[in-house]
């Protein structure tokens, strides 16, 4: 039994080692992020009770969904309303680096034959799977450490240093139970992009849970998610330590889980069985196109069915909205319902506006979301170049940019086609319903009303490839600041305009409540196709970087 | 009786509907050099990943060093050095970082030994395994498993990636493991390698072990071509038992003949009066040929 985990410790010791990099770069990105933003939330209320009237107005099914339950509300400090308003995104992130450190260090290194090697070695059968999760402690202590300390060092008055810590190692434990769920799909699955994707779908999927359960108040359905049990340690208010407690059960319960179906399954084997394919290529891969097609299809289907799922199941709640909104005004300002039109509005068309403006704040998130796949298919052939595959496809007299013209175009039908797809998922929810607040011509207007700027972060995509294939980092950065933008830009001196407007996103017309101009889609529509343009003229010119 | 260094009974490994191994029964001595050979697919990488203890067998069992090569996969792997066939490595450390690795996972380090390896197989230590080029990422690994103090060493295909040069860099790092004492599994598909290495010899084919033996065993097994010219023609030698292959060349025939038979076939020809005789042994290529083709099996 023992001998199962022997030299555990010097792989990790190794694990540490190639961790050094990455890992040191996420703690201290997300540890400066995190506390770098807790004094810009802390001065947006000058105001004694502004905030408080703020908390109120945010304590609303749909900032409820996104952000979790609201508490400490009789006395909102700023603290609170840090912990309420960023928790789960720190965690988002902090299980993001979980799945891939711990898909890194099990299914990629068994994939590419380097697991053969260590299994070679006087290492126990569970050695790699068990290092790897013990790496993944200790980056996630010291990222708790690192957090903890930054909040606490930060100078907020009601962020004390030992609440600090314990928001730290709520984050920390919560990254870690999701390197548990990545470990045991790393066992299941048979390849490195299986892992990692049935793990991304996991943490989606938790965040749906979580959101559906903290909408309708059933706390036990919301604290089933590791997210919605790390909201309810209620830091800078409670101070709950049981959710701490529990996630670290869940967290060694999947690494047990993991450690068996590790024990049960041969090298290079998931559980899933492989099964004899095509003898003869089907006439559509037989192209550069037909091939990036292919290389993307699965990945391609899986997307568009989840963008369809998720609209609908946003569809199904769409009429319980006004309902849960109300009356209060505070809401309606949070949905984004300017105030005259709040004071206007007769009880007739009261219920519409709410589900209009509900409606715009969800076709948004679903663009978002939308652009993951589009990025990703844009990049592919950046990960194809990587691992040496595209040498020998331009080795059969494939022309550079031909090939990638291939994988360009496929991203920007998966764009139209994913934008529809969501657009279909949301009516076809909606179109049950006595009333139908939505008609499809409007819907898809509204949806592909954001293309352009989906465009535009496709260009940048080719541009980044194209010039400084080394970085495509860049890119996710590009993403997750876009996102930000959407998300926090609404809170007042949070982000200065001028930085808002570098977001393509921000320049899109919100359908069907603000009017169509065509001039920024013209606009965005050239900048994309301007940067597509570069992107190529700078990949025909540069050399294959493999590494 | 030499003790064994490993030892297959009835050994067999299916990946669902697919046998890849059927039936293996494998016995190698302590301090022997032992070759495996066979066709693409036989079952080699198979063979050893079992005896590796990273896949589990179907049916039969697998022993290294009389312990189960599954269970007691972590005693075993103290004595013994690996160096596959596909060498991936980690792109983001040097081959001098993964070198101490291996050899640290296994036990104590020999900086001597290290340095010297490293000067033979002339290997820059500092570089990232990402700019190795193929042939020095299988030079990291060998020079990884000869830096170790193992009792047996498990090739597979150690030097598809090398050059000739350092093919016989390798042949002598062997030979001096072998003259330790050491043992030694190879599977190759380089036959003047194996030929000039090996002790004894196994040939794999679809899963099961066609032949097994020391060279001069096999080749005893198969015919040796004989070239022959004489004063007046032959006749007869197509009705001798044994005889293949018979051709007219422009001094006389040759023909191959079974090694059983060697000696009526030239008890024959001495009433012919020779004049000249050749005869050549099998090449481990010819005995190879013999069972890599599937259409030859059996003749
Ligand atoms: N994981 C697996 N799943 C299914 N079949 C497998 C798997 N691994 C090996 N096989 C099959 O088992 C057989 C033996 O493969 P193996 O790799 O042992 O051959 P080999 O003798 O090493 O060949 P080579 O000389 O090409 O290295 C092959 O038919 C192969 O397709
Ligand atoms: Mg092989």
């Amino acid at each position: 039994m023992r001998s199962n985990f022997a030299n555990s410790g010097k792989l990790v010791r190794f694990m540490l080692r190639r961790e050094r990099v990455t890992s040191a770069i996420w703690i201290i990105v997300v540890a400066l992020f995190s506390a770098g933003l807790a004094p810009a939330m802390d001065q947006m209320f000058s105001e004694p009770g502004a905030r408080q009237q703020f908390g109120e107005s945010i304590n609303n099914p749909v900032m409820v969904a996104m952000m979790g339950p609201t508490y400490g509300i009789e006395n909102y400090t700023a603290g609170a309303m840090y912990a309420n308003m960023m928790l789960l995104w720190i965690i988002i992130a902090v299980a993001i680096m979980n799945i891939f450190l711990v898909v890194r260090h099990t299914r990629a290194d068994e994939e590419y034959g380097r697991v053969e090697v260590i299994r070679s070695a006087p290492t126990g059968r569970l050695a790699v799977v068990n290092a790897a999760m013990v790496t993944a402690a200790i980056v996630n202590i010291i990222l708790a450490i690192a957090l903890g300390v930054a909040l606490g060092v930060v100078g907020v008055e009601s962020m004390g240093f030992a609440a600090s810590m314990l928001f730290g190692f709520v984050v920390g434990i919560a990254g870690f139970v999701f390197a548990g769920i990545a470990a045991i799909f790393a066992q299941l699955a048979s390849n490195r992009s299986g892992a990692t994707g049935f793990s991304f779908l996991a943490l989606g999927l938790f965040y749906m849970i979580r959101a559906a359960g903290d909408m309708q108040g059933n706390d036990v359905l919301a604290c089933i998610s590791p997210l919605g049990l790390a909201h309810r340690s209620q830091v800078y208010v409670e101070n709950n330590l049981w959710p701490f407690i529990i996630l670290l059960v869940e967290a060694i319960g999947c690494a047990v889980a993991a450690y068996a179906l590790n024990a049960i399954r041969d090298l290079d084997q998931g559980f899933i069985p492989a099964r004899p394919g095509r003898s003869v290529a089907a006439k559509s891969l037989l192209s550069p196109f037909g091939l990036a097609a292919r290389i993307l299809r699965n990945m391609t289907i899986i997307w568009i069915i989840v963008m369809f799922v998720l609209a609908a199941s946003y569809g199904s709640v769409i009429a319980d909205i006004p309902t849960f909104v109300g009356d209060s005004p505070e809401y309606l300002q949070v949905i984004g319902i300017p105030e005259q039109i709040v004071n206007t509005m007769t009880d007739a068309d009261k219920a519409k506006i709410i589900v209009d403006y509900f409606g715009v704040f969800v076709i948004s998130m679903m663009t978002l979301v939308a652009l993951v796949p589009v990025i990703n298919t844009a990049l592919k052939i950046r990960v194809e170049e990587r691992e040496g595959r595209t040498e020998q496809v331009y080795a059969a007299a494939v022309p550079r940019m031909k090939y990638l013209l291939g994988y360009v175009i496929l991203a920007f039908v998966l764009s139209i086609l994913i934008q529809f797809a969501s657009a279909a998922g949301l009516y076809s929810a909606t179109s049950v319903l006595e009333a139908n607040p939505f008609t499809f011509d409007g819907l898809l207007q509204a949806f592909f009303v954001y293309l352009p700027a989906m465009w535009v972060i496709i260009g940048f995509t080719v541009l980044i490839v194209g010039l400084f294939p080394k970085t495509t980092g860049a890119v996710w950065g590009l993403f997750g600041f876009v996102f930000l933008v959407s998300f926090l830009g609404g809170m007042p001196g949070l982000l200065p305009e001028w930085l808002q407007n570098v977001s393509p996103v921000k320049h899109i017309p919100q359908l069907p409540l603000a009017e169509m101009t065509f001039t920024p889609l013209i606009i965005l529509t050239v900048i994309a196709l301007v940067l597509t343009v570069a992107g190529f003229f700078f990949y025909k010119n540069r050399d294959s970087v493999t590494a | 009786m030499a003790t064994l260094n490993l030892e297959t009974v009835e050994l067999s490994k299916k990946f669902g509907k697919v046998t890849a191994l059927n039936g293996i029964d494998l016995a190698v001595n302590e301090g022997e050099v032992f070759g495996y050979i066979g066709p693409n697919g036989a079952g080699k990488t198979t063979t050893i990943r079992v005896l590796l203890g990273i896949l589990q067998a179907t049916k039969g069992s697998a022993k290294v060093f009389g312990l189960d090569a599954w269970k007691d996969a972590v005693e075993i792997h103290k004595r013994l050095a690996y160096v596959p066939g596909d060498v991936n490595l980690w792109p983001n450390l040097t081959g001098g970082e993964v070198i101490d690795l291996f050899v640290s996972l296994r036990g104590k380090q020999n900086k001597e030994r290290r340095a010297k390896l490293l000067e033979q197989f002339d290997l820059d230590p500092t570089k990232k395994c990402r700019t190795y080029s193929k042939g020095n990422r299988q030079k990291v690994a060998l020079v990884a498993a000869f830096a170790c103090d193992a009792d047996l060493f498990i090739l597979d295909e150690p030097t598809s990636g090398l050059d000739p040069l350092m093919e016989q860099v390798f042949q002598e790092c062997v030979l001096e493991q072998k003259n330790l004492g050491k043992g030694i599994f190879l599977s190759s598909h380089i036959l003047s390698e194996v030929e000039r290495l090996c002790d004894r010899v196994g040939i794999i084919r679809e899963g099961k072990l066609v032949e097994t033996g020391t060279l001069s065993e096999l080749r005893h097994l198969t015919r040796i071509t004989m070239t022959v010219a004489t004063q007046s023609p032959i006749t007869g030698l197509e009705t001798l038992t044994g005889v293949h292959g018979i051709r007219t060349q422009p001094d006389g025939l040759s023909f191959q003949v079974d090694s059983a038979q060697v000696g009526d076939v030239v008890s024959h020809l001495a009433q012919f009066g020779v004049k000249k005789l050749e005869s050549t042994p099998p090449t481990l290529e010819d005995l190879f040929m013999r069972h890599y083709d599937s259409a030859n099996v059996g003749v």
